[in-house]
C-alpha cells in the first residue's frame, strides 16, 4: 500500500465516521430548513421594489448567493467544523488508538492529512447537500406567481460563491481548530475558535463600518474578514446599485480580495501542518498531553528520580492501622465536593480564560454603541447597558454552558474514569448537581465580570464626563432575575438530553440547532411566543428605567417560572437517564412497552403539572390580552363590516372636545366620560354621523344630552338622527366608559405605541385607544392578509381640497381636558393649565386649548421639570442629563421658528418624557412626547448636538405639522418631516455656527445615501411612504432639498414664502402638499426661471450628483500655488458646486466656546467652482497664494450628493 | 453475603456474555478464572451495580443491588480492569477527592489518611504529582488505593495485577489478604498465579457459564497421579495430542518441555509423574468444560439462546 492509498484510507475512515455523526445531520437539517426559509423571498439583498408587481433582487442571483453562503458558513459553519475538525485527534487520543495506528506503516502526516481531510471532507459534502436542495427549492419548488424573487437558473451563481466565498473559509474553519485540538488536547480551547470567530466577525468585521473610516483600513478590514462578507457589502451592497446590476451583473474578481482568500485557506492548511508536527512531536517524545500542560509541568513540577518513585514503602503497616471508617456522604456534602472540584478544574483549563474576556468584549462593546432615533449615539445608563448586553450575553453563555456542562459529563469516560467513579457511594443527583453547579458557576463568573466591567465602564466614563453613574439594581433585575433561570433550565436540558443520547456529537448538534434556530426566529422569523421563549431573548429590548418589566413583567415572570419549572422534570429525566449503570437493551425495549411508558409518565406527572399550568397560563393568559386572537378579529370585524360603507366619508369638524380622565395607572385603567360637540362646516347635511370606539364595554352614548344607542358596527358606532345635521349646525355626541390600556398578557415581546403603566402613561387622539375617534378608520383591523395596494393618485390629486394626512379631518377645536392621576404623577396635555388640585391622594388637572387644535394626547409620569422661556421640559428624575441642552433647544426653536415660519400661537411649549415601551416621538401641539431613548438619553457631545438635534426636529412639528397640517397623499409628509429637518439645520447654524450646521446636513445625507433604494425611489412630490426607502426621502432628502433650495432663493426670500405658505394654510379646509408649497414659494424665487429648473430636477426628478476628482497637481506659479485637475459627475443633477484648495484645520475645539463654532485662523482656503451634467466632467483650476493640502469638493457642504468622501484629494505631505 | 442467581447478560449483536451463572460466596477471597471473553468483567461490573443484567439477580446481605445499584455502592470498594483519572490532578488530591466521596473518614484526617494510602502503595514520592504524568503501574497502585480505602464490605477487583512489577504485585497480595480477613474480596484475573497465592477459592468461569466452582487445593487434588511431564520432539507433539491431553507445553531449546493429563495413569514413554499445578486444572477446565473432568458446573447455569 503506498502513502497515498494510506492517507485516502484514514481520509475515508473519517469521512464515514464522520457523516455518521449526529452533529451534522442536526446541521443538515437546520441548512434544509435555511434553505426553505430563504427560498420564500423573506431574505434578499435590499434593493429593487417591494410593491406588488415590482421587479425585486433575486435570492438566486450570484451576489444574493455570496450574501448567503458566506455569512452561513461563518455563523453555522464554524460551529460545525470545529467540532467535526477540531475533535479528530482529540477523539483519537481518548480511544488511544494513537499508537496502534503508528505502529503500522501510516506516517504521521497521511494520519494527520487524511483525518483533516476526512472531517473537511463531510462538511463539504453536507454543504454541497444544501446547495442541491437550495437550487430545488428556489428553482422548483419557489415558482410560480409569487416568486418575482427567483432568477434563471445558473450552477455557477451557487458554485462560484461556494468556491471564492465558501471553501477557504472551510479550509480556514476546519483547519484552525484541528490544530488547536492537536495541539492542547482540549475540547473548550477548540471552541473558544468559533466563539471568537463569530464576535470578531460578526460583531465588528461585518458590521463595524463607520462613515469616517479610512478607506485603506477598510479595504485592509475587507481582506481579514473570513467571511468576505465585509467586502461584498463594502464593494456592492452597501450603496444600493440597483436591482438590475444584482440580478444580471457577475461578481467581479478583486484581485486583492482573490489572494485574501487564498491566504485564508493558506492559514488553514499552515494550522493543518502545524498539527502534523505537534502530533508528530508527541509520538516520538511520548508525551501524550498537551504542549501547554506539558510546559507548565515542566516548569513547576521536577519529575523525581526512578529510585525515588520506587522506594520501598515502610513495612508492618496495615491498612486496619488506619483506622479507616465509612459514612457516605450527605446529598449536599457530595454535590459540594463535586462542584469544587468541577470550578477547581475549570480555573487551571484556559477555556475560561479564552471564552470569558471574549463575551465580556463583545456584549460590553454592543452595549456601548447603540444608536437611537435619528441615528443619535445613545448614554449608557446603567439599566441600558444590563439589557443591551442581555441577548449577546445570554447566547453566549449559553454556547458557553453547553460546551462545559457536556464535556464535564463526558470527562471520566474520556478520562477512563467513569467506572470508579460511578461507583463511589453518591447520590447520581448530587453528581449532576456539582457538575451543573460547577457550570453554573462559570456563568456566575461571566456575569460577575461583566458585572464589574460594565461598572468599570461606566466609571471611567463618568470620570471622563459621561453624566451617568452606576446603579446595580437593573444588573441584578435583569442579569440575576431573567437571565440566570435561563442558565439553570439549559444546563438542566442539556444534561438531560446528555443522559439520553450519551453521545457529545449529538448533544452539540441538537443544542447548536435549537440555539440558532431560536436567534434565527426571534430577528427573522415569527418571534417566539412568550411560552416558547426559553431564553427570553429580546425581553429586555425595551428596558426603561423609569419603570422596569412594567409592561411585560407578569409575562416574563411567568415565562422565567415556566422554565424554572420545567428544571425538576429535566433533573428527573436526566437521574433515570444518566448512564451510572449501563442499561440493558432488552430491558429498554420493555421500559418502551405501552404500559411502562404509562407508568413512567405517571411517575413524571407531579414534575410536569407545574410547568403545564404556567404553560397554560401564558398561552391562554395571551390569547386572552390585548394581542390575543380575539382583539384582532374584533379590528378585523370592524375593517371587514365597513370598509365598503365608509372608506372615503368626510366626517364634519370637530368643534370642541370636553374630556374627563380618571387614570389608575396601578390597575392600568382608566375612566373616560366625555363629549365632542360637531360642526357641520360642510354644505351637505349629515344625516349619520359615524364614530369609531375601543374595545370598552358597556359604553354609554349621549346624543344631545339624551341617552342615545347608535347602531354598533363591530366598533363604528353610527349615529342617526331624526334631523339631518344641516350645514353650519351643530351636536353634542356624549360617551362614558371604563377601559383598560394594555389588558391582561401579551403572547409575546414587543412594544406597545401606548400605554397606562405604573412607569408611564401616554395616549393619543389618533387612534381610539382612550377616546373614540370621529369617523372611520381605514387603517384599523388591516395587516398582512387584507392590506391592498397603495392608492395610485394623478399628478393633479391636491388640487381642490385635500384631507389632512394628520388628526381629525375639518375644522382645528377646542378642548378641555381634565385629568386625574396619582398624586405623585404629573399629567400633560395639549393648550394651558387652568387649574390643579390634590385631593385625597389624587392629583386633578384641567388643560384648556388657548388656541385651537386638531389632535390632542395625555402624557403623565413621576416627573422633575425644567422650565425655560415658554418651555418646559418634564423629565424621569434620574434623567437630566440632557435637559440643559434640551431646554434651550426648545427655547432657540420657539423663539426662532417663531420668527421664520409663523408665531407660535399657543401659551407654552412641552416636551414629556416617556418609558421607552414606544420609540418614538410626537409633536401634539403645545406637548410634545419623547421616548426616553430620544433625546433624554441621547449621547450628546458638543460636536454632535444630538439631543439639540432631536429637539429642534420635534419642535419644529408644531409648524410643519400642527400650525400648518400637510395633506394626505403623495408630498405630504415632506412638508411636516423635510420640513423639520430644514428647521433642524437652520437652527444648528443659528445657534451654533457653521461648523455644525455642516455635521449636522453631512449626517443626514450619509442617512440619505445609504438608506435609499435606488430602484424605488421617486421624486419629492410622488414619495407617499409606501415604498422601502422612502422614510430617508421624506425627512433627509427633504430637509437637504430645501436647504439647497435657500441657496438658491436666498434665506430671507425663502422664509418669506414659507411664512406666507404657512399664512395661506394653516386654518384652511384644504390642507397642501408640495406643490401647494411650491406654487406659493415661486412667487418669492429671485430668478423664477432658475427656482422652476431647480424643482423640477430636486422636486419632480430622483437626481443626485457624485463628484470624483481626478489628475489633481499643484505647482508653484506666478505668487502662488496653481492647483489643476478634472471633476467628474458620476451621479445625476445639474448643480453649480464649490471646489476649494484649503490648508491647515478649518474649526478650533474650543470647551469655552459653548459648543459654538470657532474658525480657526490658520486656516486658508483659496475656490472656484464647476458646474456638471450628469455624466460630464470638467477640468478645474483653483489659484492659491498659500501650499494647499487638500482639495474639498463643496467645502461648505450645500450640495446634496453621494459618496462626499470621495470628492477629496489630500496632497502627499512634503517630506 | 453475596448470592448471585442465574445472571444472563446479552450485549447487542447479540453476544451473550453471562448465560446463567449463579453463585453464593460470604467472606474470604474468591477468584474468578477465566480466558479473554469468559464474562468475568461482565460479571464483575454488574455486582459493581455499573452494568445492568438482562435478566438474573444478584443479592448483597439481601439486598437487590442489580435492581438498585445504590445499595451496594456504599460497602464497595471497586477497582475496574481499565481506569483512569483526572489527569490534571496530584495523586494525593485524587486520592483525597475519592476518598471524600466515598466518605472514608479516619482519627488523622482525610488529608494524612491518603498520604498514609498513598505510602502503602508505594506512592508517596509521586503524591505531588499529576496523575497525567504517572506511568500505569502507577495508576493502577491508586487505583488498588481507592478500592481498598475505607471499610467496604464488598471489595471487586478486576485484573487487579495487570501492570504491577513482582515487587508491587507481592504489596498488592498482601494488602488484598489483609482485606479479605472479614469482608468479601472479588478478584477477578486470568492470570493463574494471583489465584493460587490468594484465593481459598475459585470460580472458573468461560462462555459465559461456570465450569468449576472449586478451591486450588481441590483441583490440583483431583489431577494427582494424572499429570506427567516429558521432553518432545517439536515434529512428535501433533501424535503426542493425538494419543493424550496436553495441558502445557513450553519450547526450550528446541525441544518441547510437555505436561500431560493422563488420568488413566498410563503416560508415554519418557514421561515421568509431576504435582498438578492449578494452571493445569484451569487449562483442562476451560478446554473441556469442567464436566468431563469431574468438575461439575453449579445447577442453574442455563445456556441462552443469543
Amino acid at each position: 500500500m503506498n502513502s497515498f492509498a494510506r492517507w485516502a484510507a484514514v481520509a475515508r475512515r473519517e469521512l464515514s465516521s464522520a457523516l455518521r455523526r449526529p452533529s451534522y445531520w442536526f446541521l443538515f437539517g437546520i441548512l434544509v430548513l435555511v434553505a426553505w426559509g430563504f427560498s420564500t423571498g423573506n431574505v434578499r439583498i435590499s434593493s429593487g421594489d417591494a410593491t406588488v408587481g415590482g421587479e425585486r433582487a433575486h435570492i438566486t442571483s450570484v451576489f444574493a448567493q455570496s450574501m448567503f453562503q458566506s455569512v452561513l458558513i461563518t455563523a453555522m459553519g464554524a460551529w460545525f467544523l470545529a467540532i467535526g475538525a477540531g475533535l479528530v485527534l482529540i477523539r483519537d487520543a481518548e480511544h488511544r488508538v494513537g499508537e496502534i495506528l503508528h505502529s503500522t506503516r501510516l506516517t504521521v502526516r497521511e494520519y494527520v492529512w487524511g483525518s483533516f481531510v476526512g472531517a473537511a471532507v463531510a462538511f463539504l459534502v453536507i454543504w454541497g447537500l444544501y446547495l442541491g436542495l437550495a437550487a430545488g427549492f428556489n428553482h422548483i419548488l419557489a415558482t410560480g406567481e409569487d416568486a418575482r424573487h427567483i432568477g434563471p437558473f445558473a450552477a455557477g451563481s451557487y458554485l462560484y460563491p461556494a468556491l471564492l466565498l465558501g471553501l477557504p473559509q472551510i479550509v480556514f474553519f476546519a483547519g484552525v481548530p484541528f490544530f488547536l485540538g492537536a495541539w492542547t488536547r482540549r475540547p473548550i480551547v477548540v471552541f473558544a475558535f468559533p466563539v471568537a470567530v463569530l464576535l470578531v466577525v460578526l460583531g465588528f468585521l461585518v458590521s463595524w463600518s463607520p462613515s469616517w473610516l479610512d478607506p485603506a483600513i477598510n479595504r485592509a478590514l475587507m481582506f481579514v474578514d473570513p467571511s468576505g462578507f465585509r467586502w461584498l457589502d463594502e464593494t456592492f451592497l452597501k450603496l444600493d446599485r440597483g436591482v438590475d446590476f444584482y440580478n444580471t451583473a457577475r461578481l467581479p474578481l478583486d484581485t486583492g480580495f482573490l489572494l485574501s482568500r487564498i491566504m485564508l485557506a493558506a492559514v488553514g492548511l499552515l494550522a493543518v501542518e502545524g498539527a502534523a508536527r505537534n502530533t508528530a512531536r508527541r509520538l516520538l517524545h511520548g508525551d501524550t498531553d498537551s504542549l501547554v500542560v506539558g510546559f507548565r509541568r515542566g516548569r513547576r513540577n521536577q519529575v523525581p528520580s526512578v529510585e525515588a518513585v520506587s522506594k520501598p514503602a515502610s513495612p508492618g503497616t496495615t491498612l486496619g492501622e488506619l483506622g479507616m471508617r465509612t459514612t457516605p456522604l450527605g446529598f449536599l456534602a457530595a454535590a459540594r465536593t463535586i462542584g469544587r472540584a468541577e470550578i477547581r478544574e475549570l480555573i487551571v483549563r484556559p477555556g475560561i480564560y479564552l471564552f470569558v474576556p471574549l463575551i465580556l468584549y463583545q456584549s460590553v462593546s454592543q452595549s456601548l454603541f447603540a444608536l437611537g432615533p435619528f441615528d443619535a449615539p445613545l448614554l449608557v445608563t446603567a439599566g441600558a447597558m444590563a439589557a443591551r448586553q442581555f441577548n449577546t450575553l445570554s447566547l453566549l453563555v449559553c454556547v458557553l454552558l453547553m460546551f462545559y456542562a457536556v464535556e464535564s459529563l463526558m470527562k471520566e469516560r474520556a478520562q477512563r474514569f467513569a467506572d470508579i467513579y460511578r461507583a463511589m457511594p453518591v447520590h447520581t443527583g448530587a453528581m449532576l448537581l456539582g457538575k451543573a453547579a460547577g457550570n453554573v458557576a462559570v456563568a456566575g463568573l461571566v456575569l460577575g465580570t461583566g458585572l464589574v466591567a460594565s461598572w468599570a465602564v461606566i466609571t471611567v466614563r463618568q470620570l471622563l464626563g459621561n453624566p451617568v453613574g452606576f446603579d446595580l439594581w437593573p444588573f441584578l433585575a435583569a442579569w440575576g432575575g431573567v437571565m440566570v433561570p435561563t442558565f439553570v433550565f439549559w444546563t438542566a436540558f442539556v444534561t438531560a438530553a446528555f443522559a439520553l443520547v450519551r453521545n457529545r456529537y449529538a448533544v452539540y448538534g441538537l443544542g447548536l440547532a435549537i440555539l440558532i434556530y431560536t436567534v434565527f426566529e426571534m430577528n427573522v422569523g415569527e418571534p417566539l411566543s412568550w411560552v416558547t421563549n426559553w431564553i427570553a431573548w429580546n425581553s429586555l429590548v425595551f428596558w426603561s428605567d423609569m419603570g422596569a418589566f412594567s409592561l411585560h413583567g407578569r409575562a416574563l415572570l411567568l415565562n422565567r417560572l415556566l422554565y424554572l419549572s420545567l428544571v425538576p422534570l429535566l433533573l428527573v429525566l436526566a437521574l433515570r437517564w444518566f448512564g451510572r449503570q449501563e442499561f440493558d437493551a432488552i430491558r429498554i425495549l420493555h421500559r418502551l412497552r405501552p404500559r411502562a411508558l404509562l407508568r413512567s409518565g405517571l411517575l413524571l406527572l407531579p414534575f410536569a403539572v407545574p410547568p403545564l399550568v404556567l404553560a397554560s397560563a401564558l398561552f391562554f393568559g395571551g390569547r386572552a390580552g390585548y394581542e390575543g386572537p380575539d382583539a384582532e378579529e374584533a379590528r378585523k370585524d370592524y375593517w371587514r363590516r365597513n370598509v365598503a360603507t365608509w372608506t372615503d366619508f368626510r366626517m364634519p369638524s370637530v368643534s370642541h372636545v370636553e374630556l374627563d380622565v380618571d387614570l389608575e395607572p396601578g390597575e392600568r385603567s382608566a375612566s373616560v366620560s366625555g363629549a365632542y360637540t360637531f360642526f357641520n362646516h360642510r354644505e351637505a347635511p349629515y344625516s349619520r354621523l359615524p364614530i369609531t370606539a375601543g374595545p370598552w364595554e358597556p359604553i354609554e352614548w349621549t346624543l344631545d344630552g339624551e341617552p342615545h344607542e347608535p347602531d354598533d358596527r363591530s366598533g363604528l358606532f353610527v349615529f342617526t338622527r331624526d334631523e339631518p345635521l344641516a350645514p353650519g349646525g351643530s351636536l353634542t355626541v356624549g360617551f362614558r366608559y371604563d377601559l383598560q390600556r394594555l389588558r391582561g398578557l401579551s403572547t409575546r415581546i414587543g412594544g406597545s405605541g401606548q400605554f397606562i403603566l405604573d412607569s408611564g402613561i401616554v395616549l393619543s387622539a389618533f387612534g381610539p385607544t382612550f377616546v373614540p375617534v370621529p369617523g372611520y378608520l381605514p387603517e384599523l383591523g388591516v395587516d398582512e392578509d387584507n392590506r391592498y395596494d397603495e392608492r395610485e393618485y394623478p399628478d393633479d390629486f391636491y388640487v381642490g381640497e385635500t384631507e389632512p394626512a394628520l388628526g381629525w379631518g375639518g375644522r382645528p377645536f377646542t378642548t378641555r381636558i381634565r385629568i386625574t392621576v396619582p398624586e405623585e404623577y404629573t399629567a400633560n396635555s395639549v393648550g394651558r393649565l387652568v387649574s390643579e388640585e390634590i385631593r385625597e391622594g389624587r392629583r386633578t388637572v384641567v388643560w384648556e386649548s388657548d388656541h385651537p387644535v386638531r389632535l390632542f394626547n395625555i402624557v403623565a409620569g413621576r416627573y422633575a421639570v425644567a422650565e425655560g422661556r415658554g418651555t418646559a421640559i418634564y423629565y424621569h428624575p434620574e434623567h437630566d442629563y440632557n435637559v440643559e441642552e434640551m431646554s434651550s433647544a426648545l427655547d432657540a426653536a420657539r423663539e426662532h421658528y417663531s420668527e421664520w415660519f409663523h408665531p407660535f400661537p399657543w401659551e407654552r411649549l412641552k416636551v414629556s418624557e416617556f418609558p421607552a415601551y414606544a420609540g418614538y416621538a410626537q409633536g401634539f401641539p403645545t406637548n410634545i412626547t419623547f421616548s426616553e431613548g430620544i433625546g433624554f438619553l441621547t449621547k450628546s457631545d458638543p460636536r454632535s448636538h444630538a439631543a439639540f438635534a432631536v429637539v429642534a426636529h420635534e419642535a419644529a412639528h408644531q409648524w410643519w405639522g400642527n400650525i400648518l397640517t400637510q395633506g394626505r397623499g403623495p408630498g405630504g409628509t415632506m412638508l411636516s418631516e423635510g420640513m423639520a429637518q430644514y428647521a433642524t439645520i437652520l437652527l444648528h447654524e443659528e445657534v451654533y455656527g457653521d461648523r455644525y450646521r455642516i455635521e449636522f446636513t453631512k449626517r443626514i445625507e450619509d442617512s440619505y445615501g445609504n438608506g435609499r433604494f435606488v430602484d424605488t425611489e421617486r421624486s419629492l412630490v410622488k414619495t407617499d411612504g409606501s415604498r422601502q426607502g422612502d422614510n430617508t426621502v421624506f425627512y433627509d432628502k427633504g430637509g437637504w432639498v430645501m436647504w439647497m433650495l435657500q441657496q438658491e432663493m436666498g434665506r430671507e426670500n425663502l422664509l418669506a414664502g414659507l411664512r406666507a405658505f404657512i399664512d395661506l394654510y394653516h386654518s384652511n379646509s384644504d390642507f397642501p402638499v408640495v406643490q401647494d408649497m411650491l406654487a406659493v414659494l415661486r412667487d418669492f424665487a429671485p430668478d423664477p426661471e432658475a427656482f422652476d429648473a431647480f424643482t423640477a430636477q430636486w422636486f419632480f426628478d430622483v437626481v443626485v450628483p457624485e463628484y470624483r476628482l481626478s489628475g489633481v497637481s499643484k505647482e508653484r506659479g506666478g505668487r502662488g500655488w496653481v492647483v489643476r485637475g478634472t471633476m467628474e459627475n458620476v451621479g445625476t443633477a445639474r448643480m453649480r458646486v464649490e471646489i476649494a484648495a484649503t490648508a491647515n484645520e478649518r474649526w478650533f475645539d474650543r470647551g469655552d466656546a459653548g459648543g459654538r463654532t470657532v474658525a480657526s485662523p490658520s486656516h486658508l482656503d483659496a475656490r472656484t467652482w464647476v458646474e456638471l451634467d450628469a455624466g460630464e466632467s470638467a477640468d478645474f483650476q483653483v489659484l492659491a497664494d498659500f501650499d494647499p493640502e487638500r482639495i474639498v469638493v463643496d467645502p461648505d457642504v450645500l450640495v446634496l450628493q453621494l459618496r462626499r468622501e470621495g470628492a477629496v484629494f489630500d496632497f502627499p505631505e512634503q517630506p | 453475603m453475596l448470592e448471585i442467581r442465574t445472571l444472563v447478560k446479552v450485549y447487542p449483536g447479540p453476544v451473550a456474555a453471562l448465560q446463567g451463572v449463579s453463585l453464593e460466596a460470604s467472606r474470604g477471597m474468591l477468584g474468578l478464572l477465566g480466558p479473554n471473553g469468559a464474562g468475568k468483567t461482565t460479571l464483575m461490573r454488574i455486582v459493581a451495580g455499573l452494568l445492568e443484567p438482562t435478566s438474573g439477580a444478584v443479592y448483597f446481605d439481601g439486598e437487590d443491588v442489580a435492581g438498585d445499584p445504590r445499595r451496594i455502592r456504599r460497602k464497595l470498594g471497586y477497582l475496574p480492569q481499565h481506569f483512569g483519572f483526572y489527569p490534571h490532578l496530584a495523586g494525593a488530591a485524587m486520592l483525597r477527592f475519592l476518598l471524600v466521596l466515598k466518605g472514608v473518614h479516619a482519627p488523622q484526617g482525610v488529608k494524612r489518611l491518603a498520604d498514609e494510602l498513598l505510602e502503602r502503595v508505594n506512592l508517596r514520592d509521586a503524591a505531588r504529582r499529576k496523575v497525567g504524568t504517572w506511568s500505569g503501574g502507577m495508576r493502577q497502585r491508586l487505583g488498588v488505593a481507592q478500592a481498598l480505602a475505607g471499610d467496604p464490605r464488598i471489595v471487586v477487583v478486576d485484573e487487579p495485577t495487570a501492570g504491577l512489577d513482582p515487587e508491587e504485585r507481592l504489596r498488592f497480595y498482601r494488602l488484598l489478604a489483609e482485606v479479605a480477613e472479614d469482608r468479601l474480596v472479588l478478584l477477578s484475573t486470568h492470570i493463574v498465579e494471583d489465584i493460587s497465592v490468594l484465593c481459598p477459592r475459585v470460580v472458573v468461569l468461560t462462555g459465559g457459564r461456570i465450569v468449576a466452582d472449586t478451591t486450588p487445593r481441590r483441583a490440583r487434588a483431583r489431577l494427582e497421579g494424572a499429570i506427567f511431564e516429558g521432553a518432545v520432539e517439536k515434529d512428535r507433539m501433533a501424535d503426542l495430542a493425538d494419543r493424550c491431553e496436553v495441558t502445557q507445553a513450553v519450547l526450550i531449546e528446541g525441544r518441547n518441555r510437555v505436561r500431560v493429563h493422563v488420568p488413566d495413569g498410563a503416560p508415554p514413554e519418557g514421561f515421568e509423574p509431576v504435582a498438578p499445578s492449578l494452571e493445569d486444572a484451569y487449562l483442562l477446565l476451560t478446554r473441556n468444560r469442567g464436566a468431563e473432568n469431574g468438575v461439575a458446573p453449579p445447577a442453574g447455569a442455563e445456556r441462552v439462546a443469543p
